[in-house]
């Protein structure tokens, strides 16, 4: 009884999560710019079965435990990052999926076994030109540097990223930061180096936000995701420079969640979403780099690729030469170690 | 009552005792009125008592991980804590971990996760590798694959996970842990973060209540004696905000206060401040004090309003009559009559203060995040339901302690909402 009762409220957490259920297939992702690539590149395309409706979340796993534990799925995919695919991958959150299509096609090795392959984006300082007269900053070592180049920097609210920067910045080889990372006093050195910007910072939560940092003068520099920044050029018309040198990749990944109602067209959808022509289509809307080798291959011989007819690959975060400079975020160390480093970070932050 | 100091039944015209006649009335009386009360009472049930009974339990429930390690559990008690655990141990465990199906293992590695950072990646690549073992003895073989079983920190972890229920996540929420003895000992000092953060809570929260008072009760005072048209126009002022988004509302503050908004760039083409000395309002404590101070405004405002449109301007007027000098006739008369309304909105605007995190998330910038940023962060990405249920029940608690000091000094009845 209690149990049904139990399950009963969980269903009405889910239901006021959601607001209602839906026949058609239920597609989640992040919204704004992101949302719309994927709509044009595989929503619209998508011709089989009934409609898909694309609702937006916040990330994090909340919503999708609490609509499987009380057994009322009403997700069916959703485009989650590496971490939150491993975890809910691991905890029976997500359906194990055919892989055999992209395995041999993939830029890094996918995370699970839950996962179809999606984009690359990265978190990427950028300026001002006009910020800086005379020299420009050109490394992440740089945006360390308040000496060199005195201002504002604007940095995010939580601790992905920050960490593996301030060590490429303190003189880590980017391949070597998780090992560093891993081992003693690894992350006291990262704080070390975060501690030296602390009095020139400014926090943003909302991916928007650090555009209009800049624009405004709020500060001289910012970290922000890179697909924002290249809209902001790309489509405002905006002149931003990034910082490549030190970028930190993450990964973006489609699932289908366990439980439901509309499993055999889910597993068609993601297989539809993660084709190289669907992941290159995506990048004629939003600079984020293809997770698929032979996506990247058709964008190369399609250029001027982007819908507004200019060059794409400069905007993006995986083209070979940046990767050298380059941390791709590992996700098994954060789902290991991320609530520990979070709870350092917001001690750091508060005093 | 009086019935029964009357010896002998008394009938009633068909026969039936009195008293078992009314007692029939009565019942059936009883139940018509439960009846009435039944949708409500299952209303309350659902969305209410039973979450809250939910969120409690699950703050101590560690039941899940010793249906996956119950026997692991048993020999694990035996050890002495000494060094690493003996065989017998590391055997149990890898017959465990390989007997676990699916989603299981996962599951609790996330949990072990949660008492020493590590757990999760250790068990997924053993998971994978012990294949390799074919036999015992089992204690080398898994050093072998990753050297971290051979380290006692990860071992002394499991140690509060042995028993059905834990006050583990009770203890993380105040910045304590259990050591390998399960004595209690402190958090290292770079993670003590919820102490800090409780202490913040409460003080953003009554600081909040404290503003919105200084800035609500003239407003109400206004609102409550100014002629009618007038007091409409400025109901609709303090009303509109109210209806407007709480986000366009946070992010208006945004423009205005940060450090090349509209207000500082005024202090300074006013050359009332230097233009490298900017203040610094938004992205910190301040910012959300000021925030929300505005955003919960309207909660404070309403409830005075309505107490203070019932307090008679004969009283005042009847007060300066007898000589009393205007302040002291507020004080004396005025302020006590309009007590409930301060009671009510006060209560209001704390409650709702001490758990708000939308606009401490915004503009919280570094110091000025509260307890329920953290709850949402770890319902989100670390799952860790059990530490958020622990914050949550703490929270819960503290409310009620706040609303029993109140009682005892001030009193329940006091309150009212017009």
């Amino acid at each position: 009884m209690i149990k049904t009762i139990k399950l009963a409220f969980l269903g009405l957490i889910s239901m006021a999560f959601v607001g209602s259920a839906y026949a058609d297939l239920t597609f989640v992702s992040w919204g704004g710019a992101y949302t719309a690539s994927q709509q044009k590149a595989y929503v619209d395309t998508w011709s089989k079965g009934s409609g898909v409706t694309v609702e937006n979340y916040n990330g994090g796993l909340g919503e999708i435990k609490a609509q499987v534990e009380a057994n009322n799925v009403t997700w069916d995919v959703v485009d989650v990052l590496p971490d939150q695919a491993i975890t809910g991958c691991d905890e029976g959150l997500f359906l194990k999926v055919d892989q055999s299509h992209f395995i041999n096609d993939m830029v890094v090795k996918p995370v699970s076994e839950c996962i179809s392959p999606q984009i690359f984006w990265s978190y990427v300082a950028f300026y001002d030109p006009a910020a800086f007269p005379g020299k420009k900053p050109k490394t992440i070592k740089d945006f360390f540097d308040v000496k060199k180049f005195p201002g504002k920097r604007g940095i995010h609210t939580w601790a992905n990223a920050l960490i593996e920067m301030a060590l490429v910045a303190d003189g880590v080889k980017p391949s070597k930061v998780y090992d560093v990372m891993s081992s003693d006093g690894g992350i006291d050195r990262a704080f070390k180096k975060l501690d030296t910007i602390k009095d020139h910072v400014v926090f943003w939560s909302a991916g928007s936000k650090p555009l209009e940092l800049v624009s405004s003068g709020e500060v001289v520099m910012s970290l922000a995701y890179n697909g924002r920044i290249g809209a902001a050029i790309l489509q405002e018309g905006k002149s931003f420079n990034y910082i490549w040198d030190g970028q930190v990749l993450e990964q973006e990944y489609l699932v289908v969640v366990k439980g439901t109602k509309n499993e055999a067209e889910a597993r068609e959808f993601v297989k539809h979403a993660s084709t190289a022509e669907s992941l290159a289509l995506q990048a004629k809307y939003i600079p984020y780099g293809p997770m698929r080798s032979s996506s990247i291959d058709i964008i190369k011989k399609g250029e001027p690729f982007f819908n507004t007819g200019v060059d794409v690959l400069p905007h993006m975060p995986n083209t070979p030469k940046r990767l050298r400079r380059s941390v791709i975020a590992d996700p098994f160390w954060w789902a290991d170690n991320g609530a520990e480093v979070s709870e350092r970070f917001g001690v750091w932050k508060g005093n | 009552m009086s019935s029964e100091t009357i010896s002998g039944p008394i009938l009633t015209s068909d026969g039936i005792p009195l008293k078992v006649s009314l007692r029939k009335a009565e019942k059936r009386n009883k139940i018509r009125a439960f009846l009435l009360v039944l949708p409500l009472l299952a209303f309350i049930l659902i969305t209410f008592i039973i979450p809250i009974g939910d969120m409690l339990s699950r703050s101590v429930d560690d039941r899940y991980i010793n249906t996956v390690f119950p026997k692991t559990f048993e020999v694990f008690k035996k050890w002495d804590k000494q060094d690493l655990p003996p065989e017998e141990v590391y055997e149990t465990m890898f017959f465990e971990i390989n007997a676990a199906k699916g989603y299981k293992i996962g599951k609790s590695s996330t949990r072990m996760n949660y008492s020493k950072s590590g757990w999760k990646s250790l068990i997924k690549k053993s998971q994978r590798k012990f294949k390799r073992i074919k036999e015992g003895p089992y204690k080398e073989q898994m050093i072998e694959i990753d050297k971290r079983w051979g380290d006692p920190l990860y071992w002394k972890a499991l140690g509060e996970m042995v028993d059905p229920t834990t006050m583990g996540y009770y203890l993380n929420a105040v910045d304590l842990k259990y050591d390998s003895n399960k004595e209690i000992i402190a958090q290292p000092e770079n993670r003590r973060i919820y102490n800090h953060t409780w202490i913040k809570t409460f003080k953003v929260s009554l600081l909040v209540t404290l503003f919105t008072l200084m800035l609500g009760y003239p407003i109400a005072y206004l609102l409550a004696t100014l002629p009618l048209k007038y007091s409409n126009l400025l109901m609709i002022c303090v009303l509109l905000p109210f209806w407007t988004s709480l986000l366009v509302r946070t992010v208006a503050w945004m423009i205005i206060l940060q450090q090349n908004g509209v207000f500082n760039n005024l202090m300074v083409i006013a050359g009332l401040i230097a233009d490298e000395n900017r203040w610094k309002l938004m992205y910190n404590e301040t910012g959300t004090i000021i925030v929300m101070t505005q955003i919960l405004l309207p909660f404070m405002v309403l409830p005075l309003y309505s107490v203070m449109k019932t307090i008679s301007p004969s009283y005042m007027k009847a007060a300066l009559n007898l000589g009393a000098s205007p302040l002291h006739a507020f004080w004396k008369v005025y302020m006590p009559n309009s007590l409930p309304g301060i009671s009510a909105g006060g209560l209001l605007v704390f409650i709702i203060a001490i758990g708000y995190f939308i606009t401490p998330e915004l503009v919280g910038g570094k110091d000025g995040q509260m307890i329920g940023n953290w709850i949402a962060y770890h319902l989100k990405t670390t799952l860790n339901w059990g530490l958020c249920a622990a914050l949550g029940s703490i929270l819960l608690a503290v409310m009620l302690v706040f609303y029993w000091v109140y009682n005892k000094i001030i009193g329940v009845e006091n309150i009212k909402l017009g």
